[in-house]
C-alpha cells in the first residue's frame, strides 16, 4: 500500500512490541541472568554469580532426572492416546447420523472448561471408596480397580487419561477440518476398484491425513511436554514423586523452595526442550507435505 | 432395516456414546452439586435424589467467593481488553504489510512454558512491590492474551477486502482512521470472538495466579482448591463451585465454537 506512510506500519504495532519485550522479552533475557546466579528471595545473601553450575547440578539431581525421563513418558502415553482417538472421533463424527452437529458442538466442552476446576471433579470421580468410577467398572466386573491416584505405577496413566479426556477432542476437531479437506476423487476412484474400508483407510486416509495428525501432534507436545494444571491440583506430583513432570518440579525447585537460579536453569531447560521437540515435527512434516 | 439404515443407526448409536462419555463429568458434576452429603456419601453412588440448593447457598454465602469471581472477572476482563487494544493495530500491520518477525515471536510464544516468564516476572513484581496486584495479574496474563489476539485478528482482517481501504486512504483518511473507521467495525463480529476466546484463556489460567495473586487477588481456579482440604473434601460445595466456574466459559465457547481450534492453537499457554 501507499509507500509514503512506510513508518505507520511500525508505529500500528510499536504498542505490542513494547508490552511484548515487557512481559517476554525482558523477563526471558532475565531470566537467562538468573540462571547463572545463585539466587534466593527470601534469604539476606545477594545473588551470587556461579557460571555453569546451576545446568552442571541438574544432571546430579536425581530428582530433575526423574521428571525429565517421566514428562517424556507422559507425552509419549498422550500422543499414543489421543492421536489415534482423536483421528477415530473424527471419521466417526464425519458420518452422517441423526445429531451430529450437536455432537460436534459439545466435543468442545472438555478443552474449554477450567482445567483446575475439573481436574477436581475428577478427583472425586476417581475416588477410590465412593467415585463413581469405581462403581461403573464394578457393573463391568472389575472389583478391585487400582488406586488411580495413589498407586505410583499407575497414577501417570491416570493423569494421562484425565489429559485425554481434555484435548482429545481438539485433536479430533483439528482431523475433522483435516478430513473435510480431502480430495474425494481418490476416494471414488478407490470405491470403483472395490477397495475395502480398511484399504481405504491404511493407503488413503491416513497417508493424505499425515500432515493434519503432525499439526495436532505438534500442539500436543508443546503442551504435554508443559504438563501442570491437572497434576498440580489432582496429586501434587504424588504419591512420592511420581507424577512429578519437569514443569511441576520446576514450579516447585524456584518458588516453593526458593531456588530461583536454579529454577531458571530448569526452565531454560524445559524451554529448549518444547523448542526442539517442535522443531523436530515441523522438519518431519515438510517431507509429507 | 435396510443396510443404509442399519449404518445410521450404527453411528448414532457410537457418535451420541462417544459424546456421551465425553460430556458426562460435566453430567456428574451437576448432579453432584445438587446433593446433600448423605447422598454424596452413598454407595452405591445415587442417581435419583432430592435436589438440593444447599451447596450453591453455601457457595455464594461465601463472600470469598464471590470476591474471588470479581477478581478472575477483573483480570480476564483487563487481560483480554489490554491484549485486543494492543493487538488489533498490531495485526492490522501483520495483515496488510506483511511483517513476519511477529510470526516467529508467537511461534516463540506458544512454545515457552509460562514458567520461563513467571519466575523472572514474580521477581521483577516482586522488586516493584506489584505481586499480589492486579497490574502483576493482567500484564502477565498478556502473555497469552497478546498472542492469541494477534494470531486470531490478523485472519479476521485479512478476510477485509483492501479495496475499501485504499479508496479511504487515497480519499486522504489516515492510516488510523482507516483502522478505527472502517477495519474495526467491519471485524466487529472477529473482535468478539477473539476477545472471548482471550476471556476464557484468562479466566482458566491457574498457575500465574497461583503465583502473582495474594489472598485478595486471587482468581477462581486457585481459590477453587480451597474446597479440598487435607482431611476433609467438601464434596457437594466443591462440585457446586467447579460448575459455578466452568459454566461461564461452556456458554461463552458455545458462542464461539467455530473459532475454539484457531484459538487453542495460537494460546493455550497451559503452564
Amino acid at each position: 500500500m501507499a509507500k509514503r506512510r512506510d513508518w505507520a506500519p511500525e508505529l500500528l504495532s510499536l504498542p505490542a512490541l513494547v508490552a511484548i519485550l515487557a512481559v517476554m522479552g525482558f523477563p526471558l533475557l532475565y531470566l537467562c541472568w538468573m540462571s547463572l546466579h545463585r539466587w534466593s528471595m527470601i534469604g539476606f545473601d545477594a545473588p551470587r554469580f556461579v557460571g555453569l553450575q546451576n545446568f552442571l547440578q541438574l544432571v546430579q539431581d536425581d530428582r530433575f532426572v526423574d521428571a525429565l525421563g517421566r514428562t517424556f513418558w507422559f507425552t509419549a502415553l498422550g500422543l499414543a492416546s489421543n492421536l489415534p482417538l482423536g483421528l477415530g472421533i473424527a471419521l466417526l463424527m464425519n458420518e452422517r447420523f441423526p445429531g451430529r452437529a450437536i455432537c460436534r458442538a459439545l466435543l468442545i466442552l472438555p478443552m474449554v472448561a477450567t482445567p483446575a476446576a475439573m481436574g477436581l471433579v475428577w478427583v472425586i470421580m476417581l475416588d477410590p471408596t465412593l467415585g463413581i468410577v469405581r462403581y461403573l467398572l464394578g457393573g463391568i466386573g472389575i472389583h478391585q480397580p487400582p488406586l488411580w491416584l495413589s498407586d505410583p505405577d499407575i497414577v501417570v496413566p491416570t493423569l494421562v487419561a484425565v489429559d485425554a479426556w481434555m484435548w482429545t477432542p481438539m485433536v479430533a476437531l483439528i482431523c475433522m477440518a483435516g478430513l473435510s479437506a480431502l480430495p474425494t476423487e481418490p476416494f471414488e476412484a478407490a470405491l470403483v476398484d472395490g477397495a475395502s474400508v480398511l484399504q481405504r483407510f491404511r493407503f488413503l486416509t491416513l497417508p493424505l491425513m499425515m500432515p493434519t495428525l503432525m499439526v495436532a501432534a505438534m500442539l500436543r507436545v508443546m503442551d504435554l511436554l508443559k504438563l501442570i494444571d491437572i497434576v498440580y491440583v489432582m496429586t501434587g506430583g504424588g504419591p512420592g514423586h511420581a507424577s512429578e513432570t519437569m514443569n511441576l518440579y520446576n514450579y516447585l525447585a524456584a518458588l516453593s523452595y526458593d531456588k530461583i537460579g536454579y529454577g531458571s536453569a530448569i526452565a531454560l531447560v524445559l524451554f529448549a526442550l518444547v523448542m526442539a521437540c517442535t522443531l523436530v515435527l515441523i522438519r518431519l512434516r515438510r517431507p509429507a507435505s | 432395516m435396510s443396510p443404509q439404515r442399519r449404518r445410521r443407526l450404527f453411528f448414532a448409536i457410537a457418535g451420541w456414546g462417544v459424546t456421551f462419555v465425553l460430556v458426562s463429568p460435566f453430567l456428574w458434576m451437576v448432579m453432584g452439586s445438587f446433593k446433600t452429603t448423605v447422598d454424596f456419601l452413598a454407595y452405591p453412588p445415587v442417581f435419583a435424589f432430592v435436589p438440593t440448593l444447599a451447596n450453591y447457598r453455601q457457595v455464594l454465602a461465601d463472600n470469598s467467593f464471590l470476591h474471588y469471581t470479581l477478581n478472575s472477572t477483573i483480570v480476564a476482563a483487563g487481560s483480554t481488553g489490554l491484549g485486543l487494544l494492543l493487538g488489533i493495530p498490531a495485526a492490522y500491520a501483520l495483515a496488510r504489510y506483511r511483517r513476519t518477525g511477529i510470526g516467529v515471536v508467537l511461534l516463540l510464544a506458544r512454545m515457552a512454558p509460562g514458567i520461563a516468564f513467571l519466575i523472572p516476572l514474580f521477581v521483577m513484581f516482586l522488586q516493584l512491590h506489584l505481586v499480589g496486584s492486579f497490574v502483576s495479574l493482567i500484564a502477565s496474563h498478556l502473555i497469552f492474551t497478546l498472542p492469541l489476539t494477534v494470531w486470531m485478528m490478523v485472519g479476521f482482517i485479512e478476510a477485509v477486502p483492501v479495496e475499501i481501504e485504499k479508496a479511504a486512504l487515497i480519499d486522504g483518511c489516515s492510516l488510523v482512521g482507516v483502522l478505527l473507521r472502517i477495519v474495526v467495525p467491519l471485524t466487529v463480529q472477529g473482535i468478539a470472538a477473539t476477545g472471548i476466546l482471550a476471556f476464557i484463556a484468562s479466566w482458566n489460567n491457574f498457575l500465574f495466579a497461583l503465583v502473582l495473586a495474594n489472598e485478595s487477588t486471587k482468581t477462581l481456579p486457585v481459590a477453587v482448591l480451597g474446597y479440598i482440604g487435607y482431611n476433609s473434601i467438601q464434596w457437594g460445595t466443591l462440585m457446586a463451585a467447579a460448575t459455578f466456574i466452568t459454566l461461564p466459559v461452556l456458554v461463552l465457547a458455545f458462542c464461539v465454537q467455530r473459532y475454539i481450534v484457531r484459538g487453542l492453537v495460537a494460546g493455550a499457554v497451559t503452564g
